[in-house]
């Protein structure tokens, strides 16, 4: 039994913002303390700044074990939310609800399935999360973003399974869309693909994996706008 | 003391609204249809458009004027968004969920004699729906003596891009099989003809209790063999099913028993695949062909509704093409279809809401009528034909009893006969329009 009084306690959704980690010019993450709930490698959950009237959704960027939960921002230039999500400081409240959402796998599929992640962007905040989850998972990351700057926490996966595809600069391991190198690619036909980001992505992912045959079913996705 | 509740939206709340009821009477409140003579005012809101919600606002502001002369206590429940909640927390005395419809006296109680200081309310916090169970223990007053609404789950984790409900019914909780079977049970042997099992995704019933909990194909099968045993008749319906959680399992069980209606209505939302994925409906045009074909071959009698959102971010000609041929393709006997409006709360409400109103209208127009000749040719080959009609209202130009078939199509009757308000007769089918049908008593 607690032995606060139930007007001073505090709400089991706020948490401490206990670092906000700059990724790049405009990319950050806010690490919070170890969630209070039980969350799946895939979810997302809703973020918001304690005292303002606004939230936010997005995929957990840490894994189920985690220390820290943990999301990737990109901020949007003169947007309301991402910018004082971005200025806030250590010790700050923030109201976090959730988990939600459907997306990534049940444990037992991550111990035998084949996999292939497709991300642009931020999307990459599940499968990292999946990444630190199992450890042991056999997948293919494939990252698509304009500049090399941007593969955020590259240095986590392993070099064989993530390629990095820059379309603004040839310094990424394939230069140009994530889908020009998606087209040059061989999947076993009993891989599972798990698409995140923008749709525009999605949508011509989704034909070039049709196109290759792989059945609609074999083939997830999260939108993100 | 005089209660006066409105209720708003779908029949989730028509459901929840008759446990409000059941609760106020408890307590010795007495309804009435006039807010005049209430003391005590509540609406159960719906967020899924702004429309409703624009009516609670006029609603409360009328009401707070009222209390400048008269002592009232107001309320509100339902499908609260955080932002409206937070909003509504200042115009109305009372806030809860309806998993703490338990506490809904004591809330009242507290109160204490009226005041214009009000109670404190709950804090502006996401759904929790742990107590829900506590909400579906309350017995219902049922408005209707041959229809009712039988909840069975609650909450929705599908997080379609469109839709705020999962963030103001929280998670998917089903509902104990065993009091489920016993509402049903006593429905029928009280005389109820129509019994619609509710929940936002009706046929993810069990899945938040895989192992503990019967499946949804499970719980229609031990309706079924109650059916079976029950000298009654009686038809029981589902809404609202996600395709994504449809299975041919759930389609057999309904073919195989009489008391379950043969009348599926399964959203399509659009027939576009690059629109679904964007609305994050989880379920491919592959697998709702699947779906519509394992209807038609375990049950080729039944009728297939349907709901379509036009105009949703990204649905271009090309992408609206493809519901138009979806349409044609599955010949729908309704089609719910709604203009796309964004919702505070909604993944897409940052999106920009790129289809004008008008494109949107002609859409809407143009869906409508490939309905008009789908429905118009269902309906006209059962002319002639003798259906099993469940009497349940007039109409309102002719004043002649109307009715629902089995499959949930309106039949308008020859004559008025009160004497038949709620009960299941023959009619024979005498005319077919697009989306009715005339007959009469035989």
């Amino acid at each position: 039994m607690s032995l606060m009084r139930p007007d001073l306690q505090m709400d089991e959704s706020f948490y401490k913002v206990e670092e906000i980690r700059t990724l790049t010019g405009n990319a950050f993450s806010v690490k919070l303390p170890k969630a209070r709930f039980a969350f799946k490698a895939g979810q997302h959950i809703s973020l918001g700044i304690v005292g303002g009237n606004q939230s936010r959704e997005y995929s957990i960027y840490s894994g189920e074990n985690d220390e820290h939960l943990e999301v990737l921002v990109k901020e949007v230039e003169n947007g309301y939310f991402t910018p004082q999500l971005r200025r806030l400081k250590v010790g700050k409240m923030v109201e976090v609800h959730g988990p939600f959402g459907k997306f990534g796998m049940e444990p037992e599929a991550a111990k035998t399935g084949k996999f292939v992640f497709i991300a642009s962007g931020t999307g990459i905040a599940p499968f990292r999360s999946i990444v630190r989850t199992y450890p042991g998972i056999d997948y293919q990351l494939i990252h698509g973003v304009r500049y090399a700057e941007e593969a955020y926490d590259s240095h986590e996966y392993d070099s064989s399974r993530y390629m990095l595809c820059t379309s603004r600069e040839n310094k990424g391991a394939y230069h140009g869309r994530l889908t020009g190198y998606l087209k040059t690619c061989t999947f076993a036909p009993e891989t599972h693909f798990d698409l995140c980001g923008n749709s525009n992505m999605i949508f011509d992912a989704l034909e070039i994996l049709r196109e290759k045959g792989f059945d609609r079913d074999q083939i997830h996705c999260e939108v993100y706008f | 003391m005089k209660y006066h509740l409105i209720t708003l939206g779908c029949q989730m709340n028509i459901a929840d609204s008759e446990r409000v009821s059941s609760v106020l009477e408890g307590m010795g409140y007495e309804k009435t249809d006039n807010e005049e003579d209430a003391s005590l005012l509540g609406i159960l809101a719906c967020s899924v458009r702004q429309k409703p919600i624009d009516k609670v606002y006029n609603k409360i502001a009328q009401w707070n004027k009222w209390k400048n002369k008269r002592n009232l206590i107001t309320f509100v429940s339902g499908c609260l968004l955080p932002a409206d909640k937070e909003k509504f927390l200042k115009t109305f005395d009372l806030i809860f969920q309806m998993s703490e419809l338990p506490q809904f006296p004591d809330m009242i109680r507290e109160y204490g004699v009226v005041t214009p200081a009000g109670l404190k309310t709950p804090a502006v916090v996401m759904p929790k729906n742990e107590h829900i169970a506590a909400m579906w223990h309350i017995k219902p007053k049922y408005q209707s003596t041959y229809e009712a609404f039988v909840p069975i789950q609650n909450g929705c984790d599908k997080f379609c891009t469109f839709c705020a409900v999962p963030y103001t019914r929280g998670r998917e909780v089903s509902r104990p099989s065993d009091e489920i079977l016993e509402e049903v049970r006593n429905l029928v042997n009280q005389g109820y003809k129509s019994i619609t099992l509710l929940g936002q995704n009706v046929n993810s019933y069990g899945l938040d209790k895989k192992g503990e909990e019967i499946t949804f194909a499970g719980l229609l099968r031990s309706i079924g063999d109650f059916g079976r045993t029950s000298e009654h008749e009686f038809w029981v319906y589902f809404t609202s099913p996600h395709p994504q959680d449809m299975n041919r399992e759930v389609i057999e069980v309904i073919a195989t028993y009489d008391c379950l209606a043969k009348q599926i209505h399964l959203p399509m939302q659009s027939g576009d695949e690059k629109v679904l994925i964007k609305m994050n409906r989880r379920h491919s045009m592959d697998k709702y062909r699947h779906i519509v074909a394992d209807i038609r071959e375990l049950i080729p009698q039944a009728t297939l509704f349907t709901d379509i959102i036009v105009g949703f971010t990204g649905e271009g000609e090309a992408e609206f093409q493809h519901t138009i041929d979806a349409m044609e393709e599955f010949k729908f006997n309704m089609a719910y279809i709604a203009m796309y409006s964004p919702r505070p709360g909604a993944a897409s409400f940052r999106w920009e809401d790129e289809v004008s109103q008008d494109d949107k209208k002609e859409r809407l127009h143009r869906l409508s009528e490939i309905l008009k000749i789908t429905s118009h040719a269902y309906n006209e080959s059962k002319l002639g034909k003798t259906v099993r009609l469940l009497v349940n209202g007039t109409d309102r130009k002719t004043g002649f009893s109307t009715g629902l078939t089995e499959g949930k199509v309106i039949v308008r009757l020859d004559r008025r006969d009160d004497s038949l308000m709620g009960k299941i007769v023959n009619v024979r089918i005498t005319s077919a329009s697009s989306l009715s049908m005339s007959g009469e008593v035989v």
